[in-house]
């Protein structure tokens, strides 16, 4: 019993610990915007500012251009929802069919995936916008919607999650049953990998709305850029964070911060929704029924 | 038979497959046609890139005259670069600090957090995740800011150590980079090994708690066991994340001017060759030489570990 409650005890502080150290951060971020430039640097650095001043802040930042921001968030939610989208319809059957299948290529297909993953983006990126331009797509949402399609991690991550958590017995027995292929798939795999499938979707998720250096090199028109992209754009024709801030326009760090939350708001919407089906459901006792 | 269906890649050590008539079946057809859209997008997306990258390596550009192929040139000149192995030198350590720490933090804070399900716990993990979210100019904002000794929440120590205005420096960039990587990505991680951690069937936990085992004895016996086959996952792609570190040092140093070499990491060598000298071939060269280490790293682990098993189950 004395064990139990030390060790809980420990647990406890070690939680404290982990939130002091990953929270610090975003707390700063959420209290930045309700300071100016002057009271960031002179008022304790988790204080708070004021409402009003939050108010400057926002306007500032939504006034800029005539409100692009908004066009921003928008090019990245289409963009992410539709390259996400054609991923996961890639990745799934290829990673249940490379656990589940016996074929010729298929440790060379793992393996050709692995190697994928770790290719330097640096080595990539201009081999992809000649690509890109051969075909006219440069400067148009599709060169960066589709290398997003590309998506080895959930490839792998369903293969893994293929061999490892679904028996061949429950494949096996519905094809006794006399299910086709695809019925399988759909009506027995993807139920049973729901958590894997809700794992992979909101990492893919992640990557593409954070993704900076495709939409950076295909595209040059204001009007398409992302909310990343358009992120570093304000903040270097500004000069917000450092450098002459020369222009008049209103936008200094406390502005950057608040475009900074506006940019991992939806990611924080989506961790919510998944977070719930990433530790329900799993696929143990499924061969019970 | 509930103990067949777990997701980590070592279960079989523990608990062996039974092998008869429920074995997978040779058949091809089906598995090419859920192959194909993937296949598409691989080659057209990943191996097509790769294969002119490699061939990029190979065309060296001079001052004069047009390009010229030869097999050895580009990558002779990036190995005698004399800022080659100053940045290796700086990726090395960033790894060293890098890796052990996040390996260690992932995985006591997923057995810490599955151990007892409180609402604690759940808190901890989405708090542990939320930085994940914020990456790019984001990240280098707020973390130039957290490095500031004026105005960061950890300012006094920071001053502390270093009794100087500034702490951005190319030698404490390991520090920080290290710091930063396992605040944006320790979360997911460990997203993924609690996860795991739940698909391990009651069953088993049950009775080791029945046997008479403490939370810690499960966790380190039974649990950990059970998802050791991450460690190999989580350090081949973060290997190859570290080794290619890029983003974080270019816009730390564009903040941080003249405090930070805009060459600090072999991936921001390779950026300068192809955008300051225009050579593309040069770049082309580094990233293969950076991803043959990576490659070789990666297989030396994968095969010690004995992580591929296909068909061998």
């Amino acid at each position: 019993m004395r064990a139990g409650m030390t060790s809980s005890a420990g647990r406890n502080i070690l939680f404290i610990a982990t939130i002091a150290f990953f929270a610090t951060p975003i707390v700063w971020l959420l209290l930045a915007p309700t300071k100016s430039t002057n009271q960031l640097s002179y008022l304790n650095p988790l204080a708070f500012g004021s409402l009003s001043q939050l108010g400057t802040t926002a306007n500032n930042l939504l006034s800029y251009q005539n409100g692009i921001i908004w066009a921003w968030f928008f090019n990245s939610v289409w963009y992410t929802l539709v390259s996400v989208s054609i991923a996961l319809v890639a990745s799934i059957p290829a990673g249940y069919a490379l656990a589940k299948f016996r074929f010729r290529g298929n440790t060379v297909i793992l393996f050709v995936t692995l190697l994928t993953m770790i290719v330097p983006a640096a080595a990539l990126i201009l081999p992809l916008y000649l690509e890109m331009s051969a075909v006219g797509m440069v400067n148009t949402p599709w060169s960066v919607i589709l290398p997003g399609t590309f998506y080895p991690f959930g490839v792998y991550m369903i293969y893994l999650f293929a061999k490892n958590a679904i028996p061949d017995s429950i494949i096996e027995a519905a094809r006794l049953d006399g299910a086709s292929e695809f019925g399988i798939l759909m009506r027995i795999f993807v139920p049973l990998a729901r958590p894997a499938i809700i794992m992979i979707a909101f990492f893919a998720i992640v990557g593409s709305w954070n993704s900076f250096f495709l939409p950076f090199i295909m595209l040059t028109s204001a009007n398409l850029q992302t909310l990343q992209t358009g992120l570093q754009a304000l903040v270097s024709a500004t000069g917000a964070l450092g450098g002459g801030n020369l222009s008049n326009i209103a936008i200094h760090a406390p502005e950057v911060a608040f475009a900074t939350l506006l940019s991992i708001l939806p990611i924080l919407l989506v961790f919510l929704f998944a977070q719930k089906y990433l530790a329900a459901g799993q696929a143990a006792g499924a061969e019970k029924g | 038979m509930a103990i067949d269906t777990q997701v980590a890649p070592t279960v079989a050590t523990v608990a062996p497959e039974p092998r008869g008539v429920a074995r997978r079946v040779r058949r091809a057809t089906p598995a090419w046609r859920f192959l194909a859209l993937y296949l598409v997008v691989l080659t057209v997306f990943g191996v097509a890139p790769a294969l002119y990258g490699l061939y990029q390596a190979f065309i060296v550009t001079s001052a004069v005259g047009g390009p010229t192929f030869s097999l050895v040139q580009n990558f002779s000149d990036v190995i005698g670069d004399y800022r080659l192995p100053t940045a290796s030198l700086h990726v090395l350590l960033y790894l060293l600090l890098w890796l052990p720490l996040e390996l260690v933090i992932v995985f006591g804070l997923a057995l810490a957090i599955d151990a007892k399900r409180t609402r604690f716990a759940a808190l901890t993990r989405f708090v542990a995740y939320v930085p994940g979210a914020v990456t790019g100019s984001a990240a280098a904002l707020l973390w130039l800011f957290m490095f500031s000794p004026a105005v960061s929440p950890i300012g006094p120590i920071l001053s502390a150590l270093t009794g100087k205005q500034t702490f951005l420096s190319d030698q404490s960039l390991p520090i920080v980079l290290a710091v930063m990587g396992i605040s944006a990505g320790a979360g997911g991680w460990i997203v993924v090994l609690y996860g795991a951690l739940t698909a391990i069937p009651k069953e088993i936990i049950e009775s080791a708690v029945l046997d008479g085992a403490s939370a810690w004895q499960i966790a380190r016996l039974i649990k950990l066991p059970l998802i050791r086959g991450y460690i190999v996952f989580i350090l081949v792609v973060s290997l190859a994340q570290g080794f290619q570190v890029f983003v974080e040092p270019t816009v730390l140093a564009t903040g941080a001017t003249g405090q930070i070499s805009t060459t600090w990491s072999i991936n921001q060598l390779a950026y300068s060759y192809a955008t300051d000298q225009s050579n593309y071939g040069r770049a082309a060269a580094l990233s293969i030489l950076l991803l043959l280490v990576c490659v070789g790293l990666a297989v030396l682990i994968l095969k010690k570990t004995n992580f591929y098993q296909v068909g061998e189950r």
